[in-house]
């Protein structure tokens, strides 16, 4: 199964990926809501910061209508959107603000977050730094530059 | 009572108790059902015991006075019946029981006063046997009710109680039960109609357990009093019943679901249950079979929508009674998501007469696709009012004019109302079909539980439809839109016409929402609750018309549709309307013609119903 | 997987699936107002009836609401006929004079044409169309605050004996889920006012700011086992905090 892999020291916050990703979520030619966010903590010093899919993700737990789910193919933490109640439980549990909620115009709001495009991240194909992949992991494990 | 442990000592039990019956040579039985209590019979039964005492009787087992259940001829209470000779005394009065014990018991003479006069012949008739009420009616699921006391077990064992549970539990499998229910046609008598063999079948096969049996005895039809009658006057039948049905699915906990309008029958229930406990016919190891079963009363709260099995499921369970949705049976996910038969009083009762008589006896009543007889309360504009049982097939006519003796007062005849809220009207062209689960309901009306009102020319049929919409727009739960919102809305259009609103277009605009309702809607409640609108609609549609186009009511009860007057021709200046007038708005003297003055005239229409010589008209 | 028939076309579903469910998954669009796929089907607003036949069922033809009927093999249901958009009309028609002052009901029989209720209008005029997904919702996330009260016409969705409900924990799901906007829910920085209740909130550890009512986290920490640790922080303070942790991880 492929990993998302971060590597912040290639990250220059270009923010192409989060135009990416409001493009690649959004419908009928409007952007929708950015799932990554390019963190420009200090000169030189920047961040993507995204959904980690955690193994034991909080936001899992706390759901009380299942409608988070692990994706077996991509790996990622999926929002079931018809069956999300909106009840911002996952939001309030998630360590990292990964979860967000987005309102919409024919029912309540639902919560959203990355789900790795359903296998091909926009953000991996626009970002120009290679700071974002989507690779099979490499056998030996390397320890992040 | 001693526990019976076994068949033999259940025979033994029952030859002791017929033992001591046959002791008595005269019976005085007064009927103690809900109908003759409210008339005073207690005060009579108390009376009477009164009399035998002064008059020595009191301790001599030749002559045994007993309250029994309801005889069925309501409206004649308090009735006395003395046995053998089967005289039967009417509306007996506390006063009447020195004469009933000096002449009837000591000397065996009639009292001609007492006697039932039959409205037809206009002769008074001596004997039960005689009377077309009884000797029209053939009696099975309410066989012993007028015959047994209801609290004493030992008078239910003399007439036969328990005998066919003795020969299930002792010679028959599971399975021979129910094939047995099955050869018999038995169909649910609360209205479905559904095989129940076939039922009690789907629920032994399905794989879960406990499954449970629930009687259910809401009967909330207004007017209807079937079940309550069987409640109160033979218990121990409803609990055979029971007590077969849990044999054949392999259940071993029981519901009675009692409405509790019904104390009475509670208090019966509850009797029976503690005797039949005591003598080991409910409860562990049954007459020594090792079956177990035991039943609990599950008292009502007000709902008619209750009476829906999965809402009274529900209720049993002790939520809100709302129906759901039965595209998963409850036979298979009934009470607590497990199998449950659920059936009503009077098909458990005709059960141990099957089992008593054989299958083949109870098909060879009625019709081939209804066999059996039917409880119906007859009630309305009828010259015997009260409860009958007929074979299936027999036809509206012979119920009405046969058994009821006809209208009251020999006015025209104009519909009956079958099947309770969920029926329809049907007018006099219908009077020769049969009455049974399919006939009725192929011409727009349905036996359902077996409440039949009988209508005259003085009955609005628009105001019939709008009572019975107003009833169901109460009792609806309001889980689902259709039943909730448009029941309400067949009410506004109803209740307008009889105001006077009625537009061109309303008998239209009520067969659109009431088919719709009728597909839309969740339970059985929301689908049948068009029934009598639409099929008044159907029959008596120029009664609509008269009142929407014309705002005229031809029956003269929508009171803003209706104006009385008293015709100079026809009054004979008697009086008696003026003084039944609530609002004196009746003048003139005796033996002149009388006039209503309309500014304090209410259209009640009392003045018409008392005048013996038709002289009220309606305009 | 169980192989039906929708409007003539073949259909997967899993053992125990509504038809509605797997009708939609395909794209067929059934109105279903009572429905939602987070909370139990509930069969109350009937919008959503198909017509069912087999061919083992000799003909027979059924109205069934699709969000409770079980799929079964070689079932085959239509979703739009003569018949059902009759029925559909006058269930919006219905709903309508009921609520005729709530846009999303208007809008819904507009799509039936129906500008104004043929029917009498109710006088309160209520925004609530009884639909309980706020009942459902709040059975969900395990509070159980709302039910229904009366019968009939004279039903109503609210608090036990419409007193402020003692188990309510102010998360505002029953306001974001109903489909008409009938509840109240208020909040200011102080607290959030639902149901005649005001509830305090967790303050941000870093920025203060409001983040849930501290009812809810109460009852999320006990009903997931995670610590309260977890709620302590608004989303956007979580992000900045974690943004800088990671940065020094690298480093």
């Amino acid at each position: 199964m492929k990993r998302y892999i971060v590597t912040p020291s290639r990250c220059t916050a270009c923010r192409s990926c989060e135009l990416a990703c409001a493009f690649r979520h959004g419908s009928m030619g409007l952007p929708g809501k950015t799932r990554i966010r390019a963190y420009m903590i200090a000169e030189g010093r920047h961040m993507p910061l995204t959904c980690l899919q955690c193994e034991e993700a909080a936001c899992v737990k706390v759901c009380p209508v299942g409608a988070l789910v692990r994706n077996e193919q991509t790996g990622a933490v999926d929002v079931l959107d018809a069956k999300c109640i909106g009840c911002e439980a996952c939001m309030a549990a998630c360590p990292f603000g990964a979860m967000a909620m987005l309102a919409k115009p024919d029912s309540g709001p639902t919560a959203y977050k990355c789900d790795l495009c359903g296998g091909d991240p926009a953000c991996v194909l626009f970002c120009p730094t290679k700071a974002l992949q989507y690779v099979e992991p490499p056998r030996r494990t390397q320890s992040p530059r | 009572m001693t526990p019976i442990r076994s068949g033999a000592e259940l025979e033994q039990a029952r030859a002791a108790a017929r033992q001591k019956s046959q002791a008595h040579e005269v019976e005085i039985l007064v009927c103690a059902g809900t109908g003759c209590l409210a008339h005073g019979s207690a005060k009579v039964a108390d009376a009477i015991r009164q009399e035998m005492k002064q008059a020595g009787l009191g301790g001599d087992v030749r002559y045994f006075t007993k309250t029994t259940g309801c005889h069925g001829f309501c409206e004649k209470g308090p009735l006395v019946v003395v046995q053998p000779a089967g005289t039967f005394y009417v509306k007996v009065k506390p006063i009447d029981a020195a004469a009933i014990v000096e002449r009837t018991v000591k000397k065996g003479e009639v009292i001609d006063k007492l006697l039932y006069r039959d409205p037809n012949t206009k002769k008074r008739v001596a004997s039960y046997h005689d009377i077309d009420f009884y000797a029209k009616q053939q009696r099975l699921a309410l066989r012993n009710i007028g015959r047994i006391d209801p609290a004493d077990l030992d008078d239910a064992l003399s007439v036969g109680a328990y005998g066919a549970l003795a020969k299930v539990l002792a010679s028959m499998t599971a399975e021979q039960v129910i094939a047995e229910v099955e050869q018999s046609g038995l169909r649910g008598r609360g209205g479905g109609g559904f095989p129940t063999g076939r039922k009690w079948r789907t629920c032994r096969r399905v794989n879960v357990t406990p499954r449970y049996v629930i009687c259910n005895s809401d009967e909330g039809d207004p007017g209807a009093f079937m079940d309550r009658s069987v409640d109160e006057g033979d218990p121990h039948s409803v609990l055979e019943g029971m007590l077969i049905c849990a044999y054949a699915v392999d259940a071993h906990q029981g519901f009675i679901y009692v409405r509790d309008e019904y104390p009475l029958a509670i208090k019966h229930l509850r009797l029976a249950i503690d005797q039949a406990r005591q003598a080991g016919l409910l409860g562990q190891n049954i007459l020594g079979s090792g079956f177990d079963f035991d039943v609990e009363i599950s008292r009502g709260g007000g709902a008619f929508v209750c009476g829906e099995s999965s809402a009274l499921m529900k209720s049993v369970a002790g939520e809100v009674g709302e129906p759901r949705a039965k595209y998963v049976h409850s036979v298979a996910k009934g009470l607590y998501d497990h199998p449950t038969v659920l059936n009503n009083v009077e098909t458990f009762a005709c059960v141990p007469w099957i089992f008593a008589h054989g299958a083949a006896a109870f098909a060879a009543i009625g019709t081939k696709k209804s066999p059996g007889t039917k409880v119906f309360s007859l009630v309305g504009k009828v010259k015997n009012t009260g409860l009958v049982e007929v074979p299936m097939g027999v036809s509206l006519r012979e119920v009405i004019f046969g058994v009821g003796g006809g209208i009251l007062d020999d006015r025209p005849y104009k519909a009956v109302q079958t099947g309770g809220p969920s029926g329809g009207c049907l007018p006099a062209a219908m009077l020769d079909e049969p009455v049974d689960f399919d006939s009725l309901t192929e011409k727009g009306s349905m036996m359902g539980s077996g409440g039949m009102i009988v209508m005259d020319d003085r009955t609005c049929m628009v105001d019939v439809a709008r009572y019975f919409l107003k009833f169901l727009s109460d009792e609806s739960c309001g889980k689902c839109l259709p039943c909730r919102e448009g029941v309400k809305q067949l009410l506004v259009i109803l209740q307008d016409i009889c105001d006077g609103h009625g537009k061109p277009g309303d008998i239209e605009r009520i067969e659109v929402l009431g088919s719709v309702v009728s597909k839309a809607s969740l339970c059985g409640l929301g689908k049948s609750a068009p029934n009598p609108v639409l099929s008044t609609v159907r029959f008596f549609r120029d009664e609509y018309e008269a009142h929407i186009r014309d705002h005229k009511c031809p029956a003269g009860v929508c009171r803003k549709l209706t104006r009385f007057d008293i015709s100079a021709e026809k009054c004979t200046g008697c009086m008696v309307c003026a003084r039944a007038c609530p609002t004196q708005a009746i003048v003139g003297e005796k033996k002149q013609a009388h006039t209503i003055s309309q500014d304090k005239c209410t259209q009640c229409g009392a003045c018409r119903t008392v005048c013996k010589f038709d002289a009220v008209l309606t305009a | 997987m169980i192989t039906f028939w929708i409007n003539g076309k073949k259909v997967e579903g899993h053992p125990g699936e509504m038809v509605l469910a797997v009708a939609q998954r395909h794209g067929f669009e059934i109105p279903a107002h009572c429905h939602h796929g987070g909370v139990e089907p509930f069969g109350s607003c009937r919008l959503c009836v198909v017509e069912i036949t087999h061919k083992d069922w000799k003909g027979w033809k059924g109205q069934v609401t699709s969000c409770l009927y079980p799929i079964e093999e070689g079932l085959e249901v239509t979703t739009e006929s003569a018949e059902l958009l009759q029925v559909r009309k006058v269930l919006a028609d219905l709903l309508l004079a009921r609520c005729p002052d709530a846009p999303e009901v208007q809008k819904l029989a507009a799509q039936y044409g129906i500008a104004k209720s043929s029917y009498s209008e109710h006088p309160d005029r209520p925004l609530c169309t009884l639909c309980t997904l706020c009942v459902r919702a709040c059975e969900a996330i395990g509070a159980s605050a709302l039910g229904t009260a009366g019968r009939g016409p004279a039903r109503k969705v609210g608090t036990p004996f419409d007193l402020p409900p003692e188990a309510c924990v102010g998360c505002g799901t029953c306001a974001r889920i109903c489909p008409t906007h009938a509840i109240d829910c208020t909040e200011d920085e102080r607290v959030r006012t639902i149901w005649k209740r005001e509830f305090s909130f967790v303050r941000c550890d870093v920025c203060g700011r409001p983040t849930l009512t501290e009812a809810y986290r109460a009852l999320l920490s006990e009903r997931s086992g995670l610590s309260v640790e977890y709620f302590k922080r608004c989303d956007q303070c979580k992000r900045d905090e974690q943004a800088k942790a990671f940065s020094q991880i690298v480093r």
